[in-house]
């Protein structure tokens, strides 16, 4: 088992071995300036230091309690005012004219307005990723929740069910694939504007650090924190992936 | 009475034109204890009439009355058996809390989850709770659509047409199935089907439709004493006798 999976993805490692191995050489040959990109092996050195001192730590956590917290609340809205949404039509009609106003809007470019009200702290840096987490939650719960099929639905009815029962037993776990589609988009795009929103804000986090180091002119360290921001993508998609394949282990009833 | 249409008349709206009727005017009296058959060609309404009967589908005019109260939801004395077994169970529960549908907003999880034990046992089912549905064949995917409806303890069990997805084998030990349990429970039944031998094996009365507009054409009694068996039922004369009748009303060839 494992050892099959190691040669399934060994081919694509050794490409990203090569690529790096390729990037020293050329690095330490002058043909890329030093200054403006240090050799892999240095940068390596730097991120050892980093993770060996645990001074990685507190902006990880601060990044990291940011896309958590955004990612819950956007999650969280977007479930309930999707599962509204599709299951009310007169829920539809009340908000689809807003979500369609707002949905198209890059929620990036929100963030300069969001911060004349709520200043550059936690509370605005949150708002900016719940904003941006919302919108793929809310749609794909929408379709998801009008999708479930009638003959399920005449089988809650005839058997008795009220309407949140209903809509806790039966339409959510059976719009839950869609619902998880959804977050799994939001998931990249909470990472994106925890980085920016960090980055305009100048407070701490892995997004702050990587712009004040290349303005301090210690590209290394840019370089470093770099890499570490880019475990923290993999490794949420990879726990999500992981989640969503559990929640959904029904899902794979023709393998 | 258990269940009484009462010129129950169905009508869906169709673009630009007038309101196109499938169902003109049909009443039906199903007593307690009774099964009841509704055979009709293919394409008539059977499921529509079942549904309004189930207060699943609204009627366009006449009424529906179970123990003698007119219904616009679905009751508390009917549960539907669908056609579709495979899209009516949830297939992310297992089988035992497939059964535990029936009653958990009543009796809570816990409870109806070992309310669902005996009814599984009764359809044959027992040591399966821990499976999910697509594990299982279509007929017992059935079965447990049974269960789950008998879980729910019902006076009055609604049929769609509940063995035309299954082989002819497993559809031969359902008969059996149902035969036995609606005996020993005294469950009323109103059962869609357009198969012939099924109706004739099950029922005590067959109420024939006319393709639409559909109106009940005649009210057969099926006379075949109870306890019956699937098997030895289908040599008796009388059997023969109807299925000839039945038959020869409900092809087409006369048109043709």
């Amino acid at each position: 088992m494992l050892l099959d999976r190691l040669r399934a993805i060994l081919p694509g490692l050794a490409v990203l071995a090569l690529l790096i191995a390729g990037l020293e050489a050329a690095v330490q040959a002058g043909m890329i300036r030093r200054v403006l990109m240090p050799p892999p092996s240095v940068i390596g050195a730097t991120l050892f230091d980093l993770l060996a001192s645990g001074e990685f730590v507190e902006p990880l956590m601060a990044t990291l309690k940011l896309v958590f917290a955004g990612f819950a609340i956007g999650s969280l809205i977007g479930i309930v005012l999707g599962t509204a949404m599709g299951w009310w039509p007169a829920a539809f009609r009340l908000f689809e004219p807003l979500v369609e106003l707002v949905r198209p809007v890059p929620k990036s470019a929100l963030v300069p307005p969001l911060m004349l009200f709520l200043g550059i702290g936690f509370t605005m840096k949150v708002t900016s990723v719940a904003l941006v987490v919302i919108f793929p939650v809310l749609l794909n719960t929408l379709q998801g929740v009008r999708g479930v099929d009638r003959v399920m639905l005449d089988a809650a009815r005839t058997h008795g069910w009220g309407t949140a029962h209903t809509l806790w037993h039966l339409v959510l776990p059976a719009a839950l694939p869609f619902v998880l589609a959804g977050m799994r988009i939001s998931l990249g795009l909470a990472l994106v504007l925890a980085v920016l929103a960090e980055m305009l804000a100048g407070e701490g986090g892995l997004g702050f650090l990587i712009l004040d180091m290349q303005r301090s002119f210690l590209i290394r360290q840019m370089y470093a924190w770099l890499v570490i921001l880019a475990v923290l993508g993999l490794a949420l998609n990879g726990i999500f992936a992981a989640l969503e394949r559990r929640a959904l282990h029904w899902q794979n009833r023709n393998a | 009475m258990l269940l009484e249409l009462d010129a129950v008349t169905k009508e869906f709206p169709t673009r630009g034109g007038p309101p196109a009727r499938i169902m003109d005017r049909v009443s039906l009296d199903v007593r307690a204890g009774e099964f009841m058959a509704v055979l009709g060609p293919s394409g008539c309404g059977k499921s529509t009439l079942l549904q309004m009967a189930a207060g699943l589908l609204p009627v366009t005019s006449g009424v529906v009355r179970v123990a003698g109260r007119p219904i616009t939801a679905p009751p508390p004395e009917a549960v539907y058996v669908f056609q579709q077994y495979s899209r009516s169970l949830l297939p992310w529960r297992k089988v035992r809390d497939n059964v535990a549908f029936a009653t958990e907003h009543r009796l809570g999880r816990k409870r109806a989850r070992e309310a669902a034990e005996a009814p599984l046992e009764q359809v044959g089912l027992a040591g399966f709770g821990d499976h999910y549905p697509w594990q299982l064949s279509g007929g017992m995917q059935q079965r447990v659509a049974i269960a789950r409806a008998l879980a729910a303890e019902p006076a009055l069990l609604l049929m769609d047409e509940p063995f035309s997805a299954v082989d002819a084998l497993t559809r031969l030990d359902l008969h059996a199935l149902v035969l036995e349990i609606c005996t020993r429970r005294r469950l009323t039944v109103l059962l869609v089907t357009h198969d012939v031998e099924e109706a004739i094996t099950l029922a005590d009365r067959i109420a024939l439709l006319t393709p639409r507009p559909t109106t009940v054409a005649e009210i057969i009694e099926v006379g075949i004493d109870r306890p019956r068996d699937p098997v030895a039922t289908r040599e008796l004369p009388r059997f023969l006798e109807l299925r000839h009748a039945l038959l020869d009303r409900l092809m087409t060839r006369h048109v043709a």
